[in-house]
């Protein structure tokens, strides 16, 4: 009699604990990412072929630079850059004779040097090649676009008569996201 | 195991952001060339005019005179590569009479050119033309100049002397000295 009465009293608390079981519960899952800040060239090589540098007849100025022969001269990279703070430098190296590399003979020179300048869609960047080192840092920002290499001012150390041979010089892009 | 999972995820999200930030590369290279070219200046004088060059008196009447070493300069000649040298050529100054010379005169003076300032040794000619103005021309080479080089040349004319000493045939006299700048 004393257990019915027992097994009783059970049947009850599960039927008052029923109601309570059907509450909703929730769980989130949060979702997380990140896009690290970057910087890459799609095209990062390019040639500025400038032919004969010296000015030719028997003037005065004959054998000197022809300024015409580099001034304006181009060439186009393409890249991109996806952080807001992203920077873009510029270092010129001298046009220097590669057959000829001693000191040059009085009246004579090897070396041309020349500005940089590197233009994207959002800002551009110089460099002297007369100067050791890169230009100043330029802020270009989020871009993807062709970056232009254009190469003014230029001149010879002495004034001289440019040495026969081949010449070659670079103009060094640099794209940097902020760290 | 789940734990270490996490852990592991954790670390993948802190280092990518590091390897991305890597600066990008690009390259403009520039080409040019300066052919080999050599030039002599504008000659200072362009022509050289001795005048009356027989002595009109005294016992070398009608002989030539003394004439003095005659200059020109070239400034601003240079050739832009080693391994260059200067030549000459000259040729004697024939009067233009071409009449045959009798015996005792001379239709020609010859003379010597020297160009200096370049290679070691210097360029020079000595014309040797007969009386009778036949042979008039002379040539010489100077020396190799191993390097580049700018500078002023200078032709000097000298030893003006008539075939024989004969009496000069009268009449314009013309001769010619052409300088040579080039490879070797």
């Amino acid at each position: 009699m004393l257990a019915r009465l027992v097994g009783a009293t059970v049947l009850a608390c599960a039927a008052m604990a029923a109601p309570a079981a059907a509450q909703n519960v929730n769980g989130t899952v949060d979702i997380t990412g990140s896009v690290g800040e970057r910087c890459e060239f799609t095209v990062d090589n390019a040639l500025i072929p400038l032919g004969e540098l010296s000015i030719a007849g028997s003037g005065l100025t004959a054998g000197q630079l022809d300024t015409a022969a580099v001034n304006g001269e181009f060439a186009t990279l393409t890249g991109w850059c996806n952080g807001t703070s992203a920077t873009m430098t510029v270092e010129a190296f001298p046009i220097e004779n590669v057959d000829f590399v001693a000191a040059p003979p009085t009246g004579f020179d090897r070396v041309v040097n020349y500005t940089a300048t590197a233009v994207a869609s959002t800002g551009s960047a110089n460099d002297g090649s007369a100067a050791g080192g890169a230009g100043t840092p330029s802020t270009v920002g989020v871009f993807s676009s062709n970056i232009t290499v254009t190469l003014s001012a230029s001149s010879t150390p002495n004034s001289g008569k440019l040495i026969a041979g081949d010449y070659e010089g670079s103009v060094d892009v640099t794209l940097s996201p902020a760290i | 195991m789940r734990c270490a999972a996490a852990i592991f995820a954790g670390l993948a999200l802190f280092v990518a952001p590091l390897a991305a930030a890597q600066t990008a590369d690009g390259d403009a290279n520039v080409t040019g060339n300066v052919a080999n070219h050599c030039v002599l200046g504008a000659p200072t004088p362009a022509a050289v005019n001795l005048g009356q060059i027989s002595t009109t008196s005294g016992p070398r009447a009608g002989r030539l005179a003394s004439i003095a070493n005659q200059t020109v300069n070239l400034p601003n000649s240079f050739c832009n590569f080693g391994g260059t040298r200067v030549s000459v050529s000259s040729s004697a100054m024939v009067a233009d009479d071409t009449s045959p010379v009798q015996a005792g005169f001379a239709r020609a003076v010859n003379f010597t050119s020297t160009v200096t300032t370049w290679g070691s040794p210097n360029a020079s000619a000595t014309t040797a033309a007969l009386a009778d103005g036949a042979s008039p021309s002379a040539n010489g080479d100077g020396g190799v100049q191993a390097t580049p080089n700018l500078s002023t040349l200078s032709l000097v004319l000298s030893s003006f002397a008539a075939p024989g000493d004969g009496f000069l045939v009268a009449g314009p006299y013309e001769g010619t000295v052409t300088i040579t700048l080039g490879p070797e």
